[in-house]
């Protein structure tokens, strides 16, 4: 008898500011829309675990997709990409998470990203709170600058490498080795594209004087920060959620930048909690 | 006691020699660094994997690729088994605590699998300081 995951992927092609995209997604439950975006130069093996959760997908729907140029996402089939520099904006990153909620029919979802996909969640919630149901930015900050660097594709050392063992101690030395090199292999699959990621999250993503904009009690935002992050510490989301109007910090013990990926097992403690504040607040 | 430096040099040559992590990619890992402890300074020098030799007692002009400089009491959570936050490796270290890489980067980054497991063998085996 063949072992098959519950867990489904498809493709699915939209347009984003002209770019013809062909979004390759992973689903599994049924529910409240939990959409989930993987870190940069990396892809949605990050949420494996979640994927599979029969508590969770019990009661949400979990959608975890490759952006663009990651994973099984190629880039865009409509231009000459090769002739450009890659770098995501702002901008973009947010239109192209309308048009796959549209496309995918999702009503009132949550939104899930960490890293840089934590902190798009963040630009979610400034510009479009009508849209999400609430927010979860993980490993996120208003603003992260340090990490848009020539390192992560430099054609004199092997950028799979350089990529996957220079995020390699944003983990936490607890996580287990499966999940810490697994994590790893990811990164070495993600290198063309982890620079180009990291020109929104630390160059174009700056809201330090917006975040009093933002109204966490028309889209709760719930951030979570694992201890062992070098690169957003958790004074630094503390002090994002802080600003927000109705924004909660949850500390996560002894996890990394990765958490959903380096150690599941503990990250969905700290995500069930999660869930429970944004069902207490949005009374659904 | 004054930890003894041939002792622990001894140890990370052989803890680094059995290592199976660095033993699947050895080929080409070739590359000699000083650490620099604050009170002790010692050049480690690999060849396709293998440590060729560590030199516990550098000269003022012995030569290496890139140094690593930190303070005693970093060096000291580094070795622990499970650093605290922030002490769990050298980028976490360069960000937020006192450690410093200089010379040659790219040389670094040539290397930065292997010799990223490599400086996490300090949690095995300690350090002289």
């Amino acid at each position: 008898m063949a072992k098959h995951s519950p867990v489904t992927g498809r493709y699915v092609t939209i347009d984003v500011d002209g770019c013809e995209y062909k979004v390759f997604y992973l689903q599994n439950g049924k529910g409240i829309p939990l959409v989930c975006q993987h870190t940069a130069g990396c892809h949605n093996h990050q949420w494996r675990g979640l994927l599979e959760d029969a508590e969770i997908t019990q009661n949400f729907n979990v959608i975890a997709y490759d952006l663009p140029r990651h994973g099984k996402s190629d880039p865009p089939h409509n231009k000459e990409w090769w002739k450009e520099e890659y770098k995501l904006t702002a901008d973009h990153y947010v239109n192209f998470i309308l048009k796959l909620c549209d496309a995918l029919e999702l009503k009132n979802p949550i939104f899930m990203g960490s890293s840089f996909g934590g902190n798009v969640a963040l630009q979610l919630a400034l510009r479009h709170p009508n849209r999400f149901r609430a927010v979860i930015p993980v490993e996120a900050a208003g603003y992260a600058p340090g990490f848009y660097l020539d390192w992560w594709r430099h054609p004199h050392s092997n950028a799979a490498q350089v990529c996957a063992s220079g995020v390699w101690d944003l983990m936490a030395p607890q996580s287990p080795d499966m999940d810490r090199w697994l994590t790893w292999f990811y990164y070495s699959q993600g290198s063309e594209a982890f620079k180009g990621d990291l020109y929104f999250y630390s160059v174009d993503h700056d809201l330090r004087e917006e975040l009093k904009n933002i109204d966490g009690r028309r889209c709760p935002v719930v951030m979570m920060t694992g201890t062992y992050d070098y690169l957003t510490p958790p004074e630094e989301s503390e002090n994002t959620a802080r600003q927000i109007r109705g924004g909660v910090y949850i500390e996560m013990e002894d996890i990394g930048h990765f958490p959903m990926s380096e150690n599941y097992p503990l990250f969905r403690v700290y995500l069930k909690e999660a869930l429970r504040i944004i069902q207490e607040r949005t009374g659904r | 006691m004054k930890p003894d430096i041939n002792a622990w040099a001894k140890k990370f040559e052989s803890l680094t020699n059995s290592d199976e992590a660095i033993g699947a990619m050895a080929r080409y890992y070739t590359c000699t660094f000083m650490f620099n402890m604050e009170h002790a300074k010692i050049i480690v020098e690999m060849h396709d994997g293998k440590v060729k030799r560590i030199d516990t007692a550098p000269g003022p002009i012995d030569a290496y690729d890139f140094v690593l400089r930190a303070s005693a009491a970093t060096w000291r959570e580094f070795a622990k088994p499970i650093p605290k936050p922030m002490f769990h490796g050298i980028w976490a270290a360069m960000f937020r605590q006192d450690l410093t890489i200089e010379g040659n980067h790219l040389i670094l980054m040539q290397n930065l699998r292997n010799f990223t497991i490599q400086f996490e063998l300090l949690r095995k085996c300690g350090v002289p300081v």
